[in-house]
């Protein structure tokens, strides 16, 4: 179990000597409190987009659905004024409902994810525009508490990310549910002989990816103090890189939650460390390209020599 | 050129030509309203947004003058589209046409073509770049903002509030519209007259989640930074989260540029320290109104430059 873990302690620790090293100012408290504000959402949707991966499918509508809940959580804040907690709820609602159309479409058409959840990232942006008029919504005060509590000096989201991934974890390798996912990962045609049908489970994995998109935005408004129609262009590529270089596989029945959690921190620290040394955009992007398939060809080789 | 999007795109094109060809046939009366195509960039941008409604507004007021079309593009840096749009209006057989290029330099020729077919072409919010329109040989009047001017100004009024040598960065617009270039200017114009040092200056790419992280390594980097000034004011909520990322609240000013809603919150907040309004609502209907005078002769083309006003939290 501990040696799972270990490269990537390893790779993360190496990069942040790297940083400290090269980057002014790299190795101090602010950059790392910085660090640990910015990746709760990004480790909140990892979660999901491991459970979705494991069973082979694919989520790219993340991005669009964080949009969207997060629009409407603008709205029944500011707009209709209602308060916090029934606008969190509606905003739930919101994952809930897209997840629930990404899982149904796609059992019961038989439709590739990639194709459905591609329908739904157009769509729900589209939905994210309509709705606000394409204008940022400035929420402010109420909402920036979620942020600004903290205890024993963790950020309620830091500690609610923290603590969905162990429930994610222990769920994906401690129950039941866990592994048939990735029992239809592996061979689903297989699951279907043994008498289990797979659609449920492959319907409930699509709900809690966009349900914990919705939760993400939460967090994200918070952080923004504002729901923006724009918010989080690109990342379900992100998302998807981070639970990759974590080792889970694209083609299913293989992956863990704790490594993609591993996944968004080096993901972090790279992204962090490479702005701080001044490269810009163009040049992050680059060497972030190289990275994930550097990490996924170190994951397979790591692999066949334990197999051997 | 072979992707089938092109393919598409001509067919389409084809069709409404054979659409344009019928409906102009038909419609070259004297007494006919001109139509007035205004294409922006992405209505997915408040700015244009607003732009679109303040064109409306102004149409709903005319409308016995003027048809208006208004069309916008998917994606802000989308040049191709853009030029495509033109040919699509071309197509449709305009009368005028009013532009907020996504590019200085790639929609001039574009333009001249329209020009060449007996369009009134009208340039609004980016400036067409000038050698390129020489080179061209064509003239295109402009209407709109000095940024570099409202750049300064929101530049001098935060240079007011810190001492001579602080460290200060800018957080730049898209690295090829003029607008941001100018803005970019401004706020160095204003920073070099008051002495202060510019320890870093970088693009945003105008969103609120590619500045954040480019401000988190400016906060992060820097920890003497004072200022963070950014060429729009979607980047300076980035800015802004980026700072409370950092556990820094108000010890860094953030200055931006267009006065949008969320703005003006933050502003009456004392999270922003100032903005920049260029009207946008007004600078579409500026243009339009330049185009409908040039349609009838009166206006000889000549460039004309609209209102830039600095905003502070006391205005409001």
């Amino acid at each position: 179990m501990a040696g799972d873990y270990l490269g990537m302690v390893v790779a993360l620790l190496a990069l942040v000597i790297v940083f400290s090293l090269s980057a002014k100012n790299f190795f101090t408290a602010t950059t790392f409190r910085t660090i640990a504000n910015q990746i709760p959402d990004t480790t909140i949707v990892a979660v999901g987009m491991t459970f979705v991966l494991i069973i082979a499918g694919i989520d790219l509508s993340v991005s669009s659905v964080l949009a969207l809940a997060g629009a409407v959580l603008g709205i029944v804040l500011v707009n209709w004024g209602w308060p916090l907690p029934l606008a969190i709820v509606v905003c739930l609602v919101v994952g809930l409902v897209c997840g629930a159309v990404n899982g149904l479409v796609v059992v019961r058409w038989r439709l590739p994810s990639f194709i459905v959840t591609l329908g739904m990232l157009e769509a729900a942006r589209g939905a994210a525009y309509r709705v606000t008029q394409s204008r940022t919504i400035y929420v402010g005060g109420p909402l920036e508490a979620i942020t600004d509590t903290t205890i024993l000096g963790l950020s309620l989201p830091l500690i609610g990310a923290i603590l969905i991934v162990v429930v994610g974890q222990l769920v994906l390798s401690r129950t039941v549910f866990g592994r048939y996912l990735i029992a239809i990962g592996t061979n689903e045609e297989a699951v279907r002989l043994s008498g289990i049908d797979p659609r449920p489970y492959k319907v409930a994995v699509f709900l809690l990816c966009s349900s914990l998109a919705a939760v993400a935005a939460v967090i994200r408004a918070a952080r923004m103090s504002s729901a923006n129609p724009n918010a989080a262009i690109g990342f379900e590529l992100e998302v998807i890189a981070a639970v990759v270089i974590g080792g889970t596989s694209l083609m299913g029945g293989r992956g863990s939650v704790v490594r993609s959690f591993f996944g968004v921190l080096i993901i972090a620290v790279l992204g962090a460390g490479l702005a701080q040394i001044g490269a810009q955009e163009h040049t992050k992007r680059l060497i972030s390209g190289c990275v994930i398939v550097l990490a996924v060809i170190l994951d397979q080789y790591r692999r066949r020599v334990r197999n051997a | 050129m072979n992707r089938p999007r092109t393919s598409t795109g001509q067919l389409l094109l084809v069709s409404l030509m054979g659409l344009a060809v019928s409906v102009v046939g038909c419609h070259k009366h004297p007494d006919d309203k001109p139509t007035v195509a205004l294409i922006v960039k992405s209505l997915a941008n408040e700015f244009f947004k607003t732009m679109e409604e303040g064109a409306r507004a102004h149409h709903d007021q005319h409308q016995d003058e003027y048809d208006l079309k208004v069309i916008g593009i998917k994606n802000e840096t989308d040049v191709t589209q853009q030029i495509e749009c033109v040919e699509l209006v071309m197509a449709q057989g305009v009368d005028a046409i009013v532009i907020a290029p996504a590019d200085s330099k790639a929609l001039v020729p574009v333009c001249k073509r329209a020009m060449d077919a007996g369009i009134v072409v009208v340039n609004i919010d980016n400036k067409l770049d000038a050698d390129v329109l020489r080179e061209k040989n064509a003239t295109i009047p402009f209407v709109g903002p000095d940024n570099r001017k409202g750049a300064a100004m929101a530049g001098t009024y935060l240079a007011d509030r810190l001492q001579r040598g602080d460290e200060v960065a800018i957080i730049e617009g898209a690295p090829n519209a003029f607008n941001g270039i100018q803005r970019k200017q401004g706020f160095e114009d204003a920073m070099q007259a008051a002495g202060m040092n510019v320890v870093s200056s970088q693009t945003g790419y105008w969103e609120t989640d590619k500045a954040q992280p480019v401000a988190s390594a400016l906060i992060n980097g820097h920890p003497d930074l004072k200022a963070i000034l950014c060429a729009n004011d979607s980047m300076a909520l980035g800015a802004v989260a980026a700072l409370r990322d950092a556990g820094k609240g108000r010890s860094v000013y953030v200055i931006g540029f267009d006065n949008i809603a969320a703005a003006q919150r933050l502003l009456k907040e004392g999270r922003i320290l100032c903005t920049v309004d260029q009207h946008a609502d007004k600078l579409a209907s500026f243009g339009i109104e330049h185009a409908l005078q040039m349609l009838k002769g009166e206006a000889a083309g000549v460039d004309q430059e609209t209102p830039v006003d600095l905003i502070t939290a006391e205005m409001l």
